[in-house]
């Protein structure tokens, strides 16, 4: 019984999608044939008489194909929970430059108004969408409106059918009120394929979105690398560099009192060893923070157990051992791992953290796990972003589940194969 | 003492080499990369062998491998590695076949000549010496301090210059106690430790490994 009645639920629901589904499918050919139509009623003694037709078919299919393409995705997005995204091409902001001209990432000109018309026209013009778009509309009556049509279709041939007197006629009604029930619950869902099949984004629209998203990296991934130069140069500039002219002098100084004042010079040479051995350890330092040792020397596991045993924290290390990648993605990772203890320590005041380092199918995978108090999220200027940032480099992805009260779950994964 | 010395930069080996034969140890062999390492130990079985971790011809943890694997063949070989960073990682492999006679240093430890010559007579001896750098991380770490946490403070004090190499009569000049008072500490410590060995040097070695080894 409960089963009879979800049954014809999802009848009735099926039925009011698949004549909304008709009804958006058909608004462009319905364009088509009043145009055609209007047509034939002028056309019988003016030769001219095609221009208009034609003229608002045209305009009628270029103007609708647009809504209805959106209709479609939200239609489909709603009953199914299929998203579907329309990579339509986004306008950069028009921005007025030094010598007064407006630039709108196309070409200069005169008005800000000027610009931004200038810059719809050619946005329209040149997106990929807008042809995937009326090639959409071309296809949709002919594959998901025809299915989606069989239901009402054949409720209207019942009611043809039906209203007239011969046996023939009213079979032909019966059996067409039956398709119609028999098809009610499902012909609407065609709609979906459908759309996900030709409204995605054109392999050409994946193109100029992927320039666009490896352009934004290059620019990030220079930045940061100039900024970490600077440190570097900076650090040797201030440290070492500072430390060896002072210790040069000490020691000139020590031999200058050699004869004199040996004591004196004793002590000078003392604090001269004391120089050598602070920058040194500030060396030691600042090669770490560029490529540590031990990284160098065992490659990423065995890295990540040394970090895991200088940390404060009880860090458990679970790892593959066999696991060998490309230097940087070693790199990069260990540095993310390292960011991650730290922020357990700083941040979340975290006691127990646990690393795993793992291969799968498409690459690298290393979760970081503390039991401190979460509520950890990625800031613009922080260290989880810069994080992201050095990922992305390698189309690397960093997510992050953080609820306050903990525990803080990281999932680092780089696509690699591995060497 | 015979000694080896395994070092790739010229300058500091060269250095080290004067260094040791001014203090009136002889050198028997210099070596520059990984196999000529243990080829030397193996050949020469010096009575204590000063090996740099990183060295040709594949500028990764050579010597310590030429260390672990001398060892191997000849258990108890005293080597003392010298590195431009400790990593416990390194300290830890070292020790893990608890025959002794393991040194893990800083090389600018040689700067001070006594310390660095009492480092090789303490490893030639078949005790342990480590850096203080070392046991430094060691206190800070999170993994060890489980084991250690039955200690008093006074304790950890004595085991840690214990894990440096240091002798009771000099622990007891550090921490300015009577060498009967470090004795009773280093007893209790060992109780405490579980540890329960006449031979002296191998319970310092021990106690040492428990301070360093995971739980």
């Amino acid at each position: 019984m409960r089963q009879v009645v979800s049954w014809v639920g999802s009848a009735c629901v099926g039925f009011v999608r698949a004549c909304v589904v008709v009804i958006v499918s058909m608004l462009v050919p319905a364009v088509w044939a009043v145009a055609v139509a209007w047509g034939i009623w002028w056309g019988a003694g003016n030769p001219w008489s095609w221009v208009a037709p034609v003229v608002v078919a045209g305009v009628g299919t270029f103007g609708l194909s647009r809504p209805v393409c959106r209709m479609f995705r939200s239609l489909v997005a709603r009953w199914t929970g299929t998203a579907i995204p329309d990579g339509y091409r986004q306008a950069e902001p028009v921005v007025r430059m030094s010598t007064g001209f407006w630039w709108n990432g196309f070409s200069y000109e005169r008005t800000r108004r000027d610009a931004l018309m200038d810059q719809r026209w050619r946005i329209w013009w040149s997106d990929p969408a807008v042809r995937r778009d009326l090639r959409f509309t071309g296809i949709a009556p002919l594959t998901a409106g025809v299915i989606a049509a069989v239901p009402p279709a054949g409720v209207a041939a019942a009611v043809l059918g039906f209203s007239q007197p011969s046996l023939s006629a009213r079979l032909v009604g019966g059996f067409s009120l039956l398709a119609a029930i028999a098809s009610a619950p499902y012909a609407w869902r065609a709609a979906e394929p459908v759309a996900a099949r030709f409204l995605r984004a054109s392999p050409a629209m994946l193109l100029a979105a992927r320039v666009d998203e490896l352009t934004a990296q290059r620019a990030d991934t220079t930045v940061a690398q100039a900024a970490e130069i600077r440190r570097i140069e900076r650090d040797l500039h201030d440290g070492a560099q500072a430390r060896l002219v002072g210790l040069g002098l000490s020691l000139a100084t020590a031999e200058k009192l050699m004869e004199t004042d040996p004591d004196q010079a004793r002590a000078l040479m003392r604090q001269a060893r004391a120089g050598a051995t602070t920058s040194l350890a500030e060396l030691r330092e600042l090669v770490k923070g560029i490529n540590p040792p031990v990284l160098n020397d065992r490659g990423l596991i065995d890295a990540v157990r040394a970090l895991a045993l200088d940390s404060p924290l009880e860090a458990a290390v679970t790892a593959d051992v066999s696991l060998r990648l490309d230097p940087p993605i070693e790199s990069a990772a260990y540095f993310g791992i390292a960011e991650l203890l730290t922020n357990a320590v700083k941040h979340a005041h975290a006691t127990r953290a646990r690393i795993s380092v793992a291969r799968d199918g498409t690459g690298l995978v290393v979760d970081v796990e503390d039991d401190g108090r979460g509520g950890a999220s990625v800031r613009a200027d922080g260290g989880l972003a810069g994080l992201r940032r050095r990922l992305a480099a390698f189309d690397g992805t960093l997510e992050i589940t953080s609820p306050a009260g903990g525990p803080t779950r990281v999932r680092i994964v780089v696509p690699c194969a591995s060497s | 003492m015979r000694i080896v010395v395994a070092e790739d930069l010229y300058l500091l080996r060269d250095g080290m080499v004067r260094l040791i034969e001014a203090c009136g140890h002889e050198v028997v062999a210099t070596a520059a990369t990984g196999p000529e390492t243990l080829d030397a130990l193996l050949k020469w079985r010096p009575d204590v062998a000063v090996v740099d971790v990183r060295m040709p011809p594949s500028q990764r943890d050579e010597g310590l491998r030429a260390a672990l694997a001398a060892r191997g063949e000849v258990p108890g070989l005293p080597v003392l590695i010298l590195s431009q960073y400790v990593e416990q990682l390194y300290a830890r492999e070292l020790l893990a076949d608890g025959s002794g006679g393991i040194g893990y240093f800083l090389k600018e430890s040689v700067f001070d000549a006594d310390q660095f010559i009492y480092a090789l007579e303490r490893v030639a001896a078949g005790g342990t010496a480590m850096d203080p750098a070392v046991i430094a991380k060691l206190l800070s770490s999170g993994s060890s301090n489980r084991r250690l946490d039955r200690l008093t403070e006074r304790e950890h004090s004595v085991l840690a210059l214990m894990a440096e190499g240091l002798s009771n009569q000099a622990i007891a000049g550090r921490l300015f106690l009577s060498d009967s008072a470090i004795s009773k500490y280093t007893t209790s410590l060992f109780g405490k430790l579980g540890i329960t060995d006449d031979d002296s040097n191998n319970r310092r070695v021990l106690a040492v490994l428990t301070y360093l080894n995971n739980p």
